[in-house]
């Protein structure tokens, strides 16, 4: 090849590293966090994995409990999260990796609370050590190819009464419009995750 | 002469012990918490004033579970380090209304003489990150302060009596150093 191409191939070889690198950055990440597909069961035995949710909007992962009375006091706010985005597009599913609440229990609590959407009991807390959860209710919103959009609390108040910052809100309606999450981390809290012994 | 003795003896015994309102004695035999609330100035107060003592504050709340089953080896902690110039402080997170119905019959139950707040800030994410921005929140949660108030060791999730010493140990040994 001729000296005199060279020029031009440089400036090919910048404009195709451009396109590249524009293709690699996607702005609605939150972090690096990368969930694995995964696949749990409801207390019906039904299975469920994160790929069928793969065509949703987004899909809103929560770690929920039936013991804790932080996690007991968004029962009602997370009903009206799932009824108000699921038509949306958004799917929901509830996760529970407390080592001492037992399908039973969570099968009883679901249907108390009128959930529609899954629970699925995390045995041995190994879907929660991949999210790196810590405490319930906690919240990550993923996108289709798992990516984490947002992660933290539903609100800034256990009390319904004195909430004044709906995140979670805030962010589902950022997705839904198609822009940036501006808000990607918040600080859940809430009773720990009662782990196994690993 | 003897009265006068008598008087000077009780003095020194009881005239001065009870100079700090706030701070109750962890062994005395009757405990009556008296809780306060605390915010974000109280938090910074409370860590800038330490009178050359390592502070040792707990997060804790009712409704933890982890959080009870550790509190016994907190008041242990405490009752071991009363005269050893370590504060040990616990921080709930109930609600400031819930001081009287649950917090302070909590704090009696467990024999436990030491001082306790309860958080009155912002909002949770505003103590978490108060406290520790590297805190994620979860219950409970160990931090020891040193003689100048800066953070030197923070615990995440339930400890216990030798875990708990560590730390204390630690930020002596660094303050030593």
């Amino acid at each position: 090849m001729s000296l005199k191409y060279l020029p031009r191939l440089f400036a090919v070889s910048i404009i195709v590293l451009s396109f590249n690198l524009a293709n690699c950055s996607d702005v609605e990440k939150s972090n690096n966090l990368r969930i694995k597909d995964f696949t749990l069961q409801d207390y019906n035995g039904n299975k469920f994995s994160l790929s069928d949710f793969k065509d949703s909007t987004g899909i809103v992962v929560m770690f929920i409990a039936t013991q804790c009375p932080v996690s007991n006091a968004y029962n009602e706010r997370m009903v009206a999260l799932y009824d108000d985005y699921q038509p949306k597009g958004f799917a929901f599913v509830g996760i529970n990796s407390n080592k001492q609440e037992s399908v039973e229990e969570i099968k009883e609590h679901s249907q108390k609370h009128n959930f529609e959407f899954p629970v699925l009991k995390d045995w041995n807390n190994v879907i929660a050590d991949q999210f790196e959860a810590s405490v319930t209710p906690e919240i990550y919103v993923l996108n289709s190819n798992f990516d984490l959009l947002y992660h933290g609390r539903i609100d800034n108040s256990r009390r319904e009464s004195d909430v004044k910052s709906q995140d979670l809100r805030a962010a589902l309606n950022e997705i839904l419009a198609r822009k940036p999450v501006s808000s990607t981390e918040t600080k859940a809290f809430g009773c720990t995750i009662k782990r196994v012994s690993k | 002469m003897k009265f006068l003795l008598v008087f000077s003896i009780l003095f020194l015994v009881y005239g001065c012990s009870d100079q700090d309102a706030g701070e109750t004695t962890p062994e005395s035999e009757s405990i009556n918490p008296r809780v306060g609330l605390i915010d974000e100035a109280g938090f910074q107060n409370l860590v800038a004033d330490r009178e050359g003592k390592i502070l040792l504050i707990n997060v804790w709340a009712t409704w933890c579970i982890p959080c009870r089953e550790e509190f016994p080896e907190l008041v242990k902690i405490a009752n071991e380090y009363h005269q050893q110039n370590v504060n040990v402080v616990g921080i709930s997170a109930d609600f400031p209304d819930e001081i009287e119905s649950k917090v302070e019959p909590f704090l009696k139950s467990q024999n436990a003489g030491f001082k306790n707040y309860v958080e009155n800030f912002e909002d949770d994410e505003a103590f978490i990150n108060s406290v520790n921005p590297e805190w994620s929140g979860a219950l409970p949660a160990t931090f020891v302060y040193d003689r100048d108030g800066v953070l030197r060791q923070s615990h995440f999730g339930q400890n216990d009596l030798d875990g708990f010493r560590k730390m204390i140990e630690q930020v002596r040994q660094a303050d030593v150093e």
